[in-house]
């Protein structure tokens, strides 16, 4: 029950993240009020010091085509003892226009989300994508590493910051596949955090030989060489074992691999990790 | 022009690089980044062991042999194979099969001496010296090799001919082999099919 | 080499969609790379490995006009020409030297993607020289007339049967021959040429500033046959290439081989110093030698702050092996010498952004080939930089420009935001289909189902 991270700071290894070797860009987040959190990362002064308080990044994809599994996140981190607020005027991270190079535009969006989370404790993202670019782009793009260092994508928050890996037993006889999201598995290294969430709560997590491999999605990629990305979406597909449901925290790829599953007529069901979770938790109730 | 081409080069490269922090040199490769050369049969990284499962490994072929006698002898039993060799300059006579020479390019085996030899790798070091066409044209290679030349690491196996360095100083550390047809492995495409290490005294 | 990356959307789409078996052949020979790179580097403290041989590098870059004279100081003592070459074209006029003064009518080549970029074949047959590639997945495409398809296996993108066709009708090979005898029928053809070329030409893996020496791996013994056999060897170099330290050889020789295909070492590795025969008093081997020193846009990436890492890198192949949108499609959609992340990242400082232009975008960014880079290159920044780059100068089309200014405009105003999520979840089938990115995604994709409340929604509402 051990959180990982030791008030060190969290990863954002960026590339070359199979080697832990940060870069220049991409260094941890300065040490800036981190003995604060650190403290609150013990369960012991969770109580003293009240409930603790996390805002909720639903991120542009998730408000929009996964509504219901950022429901289920909100309920997830309630059932947690977790009081969650949910800043209205947050909109989208910009990390369509940074990856695509659109750098004043990106500029623009991570100033209003550092604005809209300035008064946030925590900041927890049901997306590894978008907490890859708070962590990693955002000190950079904005020059302070403030929003970085708070931002958690949902699984790794409950392990290593709530030092929770049981959620409940809601999953059990369930054998489902799961598809890490690059920027989750390399920049962040996110990878771990969720298998334990779903393997404790009794899900079979089967193996996939490219549960590693990026879907093909890539933010405009999926639209600027399509067929590339539907030739990548297939081989994923055409990989996977026999599984009923396929589990990411990624909603990009999400869409992509469901949009290409349903387009082939294939019966597999592809669900955001924040549902799983939560369901995992309603098993214990 | 050349000439021309030179300065004009090796200005653009002073240019670009001066207001570069130049970067130091790291020195010594980490001992913990140094590719380990595997374990021999007795369970140790003694260099001639560990040679042996290296170049095995690659498709090559090891014989040890304790002293010139036993070399000799292993010689005369193995030449009976071949019709014809082709003997690099610099191998012993008493390491010189008995077989009737022909060219390179037409004997069918190829006798080399090694100045050296690299556990690491599995690696013979072969000097242009004796003659490269030996070393290469015949479908098979014999290489003698001296236990006390092989070393653990590449490292010190290329240092130990820093002071002398002949046209080309060539690694062998297999058959040649290639996968390009189709991705199917085969061996002996351009140069020797079979390679074999004999690994005299220790 | 003539440049066609600027059609890569529609070259990677014919690949696909017209010869399926390109995708089978590259992925499952990428996979094998990947998994003997995976076991090459278990038993070792990679990070410590990639971390050393990304300071010999930048160390080398960072000193490389000294290195340099250094190299061909000692190369000019043993006896070498060296050469220097701003351009192809500098190139051709060395090559063209060459073959007049020694009335030079047969060559052969070892693999060299230098030679590639200077398109060196083309040139050497209108001066009337035969040119033989020898390196077997090499020979194979140049009967195709192919260029290569991967730096390190150039015909990585064939099957045997293509082998099988293409040998029958050249070589006379049975149509059902075995592996074993199409290479043995090619090792014929080849062995004559060796034994009567004028030339061997070669690229160079490393040039060791200490010694002068020219460091080449291979596994098939071509290498070795082609600067062995004929009377004259011209050597094809990158400036890039030097490493300083004859100490620093053995590891890079290593890491290379390690990264390209999982091997210790090459099945055989040249160190070439200089001239050899009777110009260096031995057996046999070339009486001349020519390096030539080449740049051909590497002092303009040098020059460039944000990209001269990339010239740190070896040409093990490893990034284009990891790399899953160039295993959809090999390295012919790419459309010059250099393909998958390596082509995005060297390709635009070599050639220019404008003529390269979709290369920077033709990766998700998945920063799988950061991973496996030995000499560490950042290659997803180094794309961004690119990505960056083409926005600022306006060439990635006004289109998308106005998309994602209006993009960021609505969400820096969650009102205006939220009522464009709500449009985009109402948008009916035919509208999708004609508006471009949407038309894009729904041509292989059903679109996203964007139905029921979105969370601000049920947000406002109340979560149970």
């Amino acid at each position: 029950m051990a959180p990982q991270s030791q008030g060190t700071g969290h990863p954002c290894y960026a590339y070359g993240g199979g080697l832990s070797t940060a870069r220049r860009h991409f260094e941890k987040p300065a040490q800036l009020g981190w003995e604060h959190h650190a403290a609150r990362q013990l369960p012991g002064h969770c109580t003293s010091l009240g409930p603790m308080r996390v805002s909720l990044f639903v991120t542009c994809l998730g408000d929009r085509f996964f509504a219901n599994a950022a429901a289920d996140a909100v309920r997830l981190l309630r059932s947690l003892d977790i009081d969650v607020d949910f800043p209205p005027n947050q909109t989208c991270c910009g990390q369509p226009a940074w990856n695509s190079g659109h750098v004043p535009e990106a500029l623009q969006m991570a100033t209003h989300t550092a604005a809209v989370f300035a008064k946030a404790d925590y900041v927890v993202l049901p997306s590894g994508s978008c907490t890859a670019m708070l962590r990693c782009t955002y000190p950079r793009l904005l020059e302070s590493p403030a929003l970085a260092e708070r931002s958690y994508e949902l699984a790794e928050f409950v392990v290593d910051v709530l030092g929770v890996t049981e959620l409940g037993d809601g999953l059990a006889g369930r054998r489902i596949a799961y598809h890490h999201g690059c920027h989750a598995l390399r920049e962040i290294g996110v990878k771990e955090q969720p298998l334990r969430l779903l393997e404790s709560a009794g899900a079979t997590v089967v193996p996939w030989e490219m549960d590693e491999e990026c879907c093909g999605f890539g933010g405009l990629f999926a639209v600027k060489a399509p067929e590339v990305s539907v030739a990548m979406a297939d081989r994923k597909l055409d990989t996977l074992p026999d599984v009923e449901t396929v589990v990411s925290a990624d909603g990009g790829c999400l869409l992509q691999l469901d949009g290409r599953a349903r387009r082939r007529g294939k019966p597999v069901r592809f669900r955001p990790l924040a549902s799983l979770l939560w369901e995992a938790r309603l098993g214990s109730a | 022009m050349s000439g021309d081409a030179r300065e004009r080069i090796l200005g653009r490269v002073r240019e670009a690089n001066r207001d570069r922090e130049p970067v130091a040199h790291p020195g010594s490769l980490p001992e913990a980044a140094e590719p380990p050369a595997p374990l021999g049969e007795t369970g140790r990284t003694d260099p001639v062991g560990a040679f042996e499962v290296r170049l095995r490994a690659a498709g090559g072929e090891v014989v040890q042999l304790a002293n010139e006698a036993a070399a000799r002898s292993w010689l005369d039993e193995f030449a009976t194979g071949f019709e014809t060799v082709s003997v690099c300059a610099g191998v012993p006579d008493a390491l010189q099969p008995v077989l009737p020479a022909a060219p390179p390019e037409e004997a069918a085996l190829g006798v080399s001496a090694a100045v050296g030899a690299a556990a690491q790798t599995g690696s013979l070091l072969l000097s242009s010296r004796e003659g490269r066409r030996s070393q290469l044209l015949p479908p098979v290679h014999l290489v003698w090799v001296r236990a006390e030349d092989v070393r653990l690491t590449l490292g010190d196996a290329l240092q130990s001919c820093r002071e002398d360095l002949p046209a080309v100083l060539a690694l062998h550390s297999g058959p040649s082999k290639s996968a390009d047809i189709g991705q199917i492995l085969i061996t002996g495409v351009h140069g020797p099919g079979r390679i074999i290490a004999a690994i005299v005294g220790g | 080499m003539e440049v066609h990356s600027r059609d890569y959307r529609d070259r990677a789409r014919r690949i696909i969609t017209e010869t399926p078996e390109v995708r089978e052949s590259v992925t499952a020979a990428t996979r094998t790379f990947v998994d003997n790179r995976r076991e090459a580097f278990a038993d070792l403290d990679e990070a410590a490995l990639s971390g050393w041989a990304k300071e010999v590098k930048s160390h080398a870059l960072t000193h490389l006009a000294d290195y340099l004279e250094e190299a061909e100081t000692r190369l000019v003592e043993r006896g070498a020409h060296v050469h220097w070459a701003e351009t192809a074209s500098d190139v051709h006029r060395i090559f063209e030297r060459i073959v007049e003064e020694n009335a030079v009518r047969k060559v052969v080549k070892a693999k060299s993607m230098l030679s590639e970029e200077l398109a060196l074949n083309p040139f050497l047959e209108s001066c009337g020289v035969e040119v033989f590639e020898t390196d077997l997945g090499e020979y194979i495409i140049q009967l195709l007339g192919e260029p290569p398809s991967h730096i390190v296996g150039p015909s990585i993108h064939k099957s045997l049967e293509d082998t099988r066709v293409i040998f029958h009708e050249r070589l006379g090979t049975a149509r059902d021959a075995s592996p074993e005898d199409l290479a043995a029928a090619a090792r014929d053809f080849l062995r004559e040429t060796f034994l009567t070329a004028d030339l061997g030409v070669s690229g160079g893996n490393f040039l060791v500033a200490e010694t002068g020496s020219i460091a080449l791996i291979e596994n098939e013994g071509n290498i070795r046959l082609s600067t062995s056999v004929p009377r004259i060897h011209v050597a094809l170099v990158g400036i890039e290439k030097v490493l300083p330290r004859w100490a620093d050889l053995s590891t890079f020789l290593q890491v290379t081989a390690k990264s390209a295909t999982g091997q210790p070492v090459g099945c055989f590795v040249s160190i070439i110093q200089g001239p050899g025969g009777s110009a260096a008093g031995e057996p046999d081997g070339p009486e001349e030698l020519h390096v030539i020193l080449v740049d051909n846009g590497r002092t303009r990436v040098l020059a460039d702050p944000e990209i001269w890492e990339a010239l740190r890198c070896v040409r093990c192949g490893a990034c284009l092996n990891i790399c899953p949108v160039y295993r959809q499609t090999g390295g012919h959609a790419y459309g010059y010498v250099y393909s998958g992340p390596l082509g995005g990242i060297l390709n635009p400082g070599l050639v220019g952004l404008e003529e390269t232009l979709p290369l920077p975008f033709a990766s998700t960014a998945c920063g799988a080939c950061a991973d496996v880079c030995p000499v560490r290159i950042p290659i997803p920044e180094l794309l961004h930089v690119w990505r960056r780059r083409a926005v600022e100068r306006g060439l990635t089309g006004s289109e998308e420009r106005t998309a994602l200014g209006l993009f960021a405009s609505a969400a820096t105003r969650s009102r205006l935001f939220g009522w464009a999520e709500n449009l985009a979840g109402v948008l009916p089938d035919w509208v999708i289909r004609r508006l471009p990115m949407l038309r894009e995604w729904s041509d292989g994709r059903e679109p996203p189902r964007a139905t029921g409340p979105t969370f601000r929604e049920l947000w406002d509402e109340g979560i149970e």
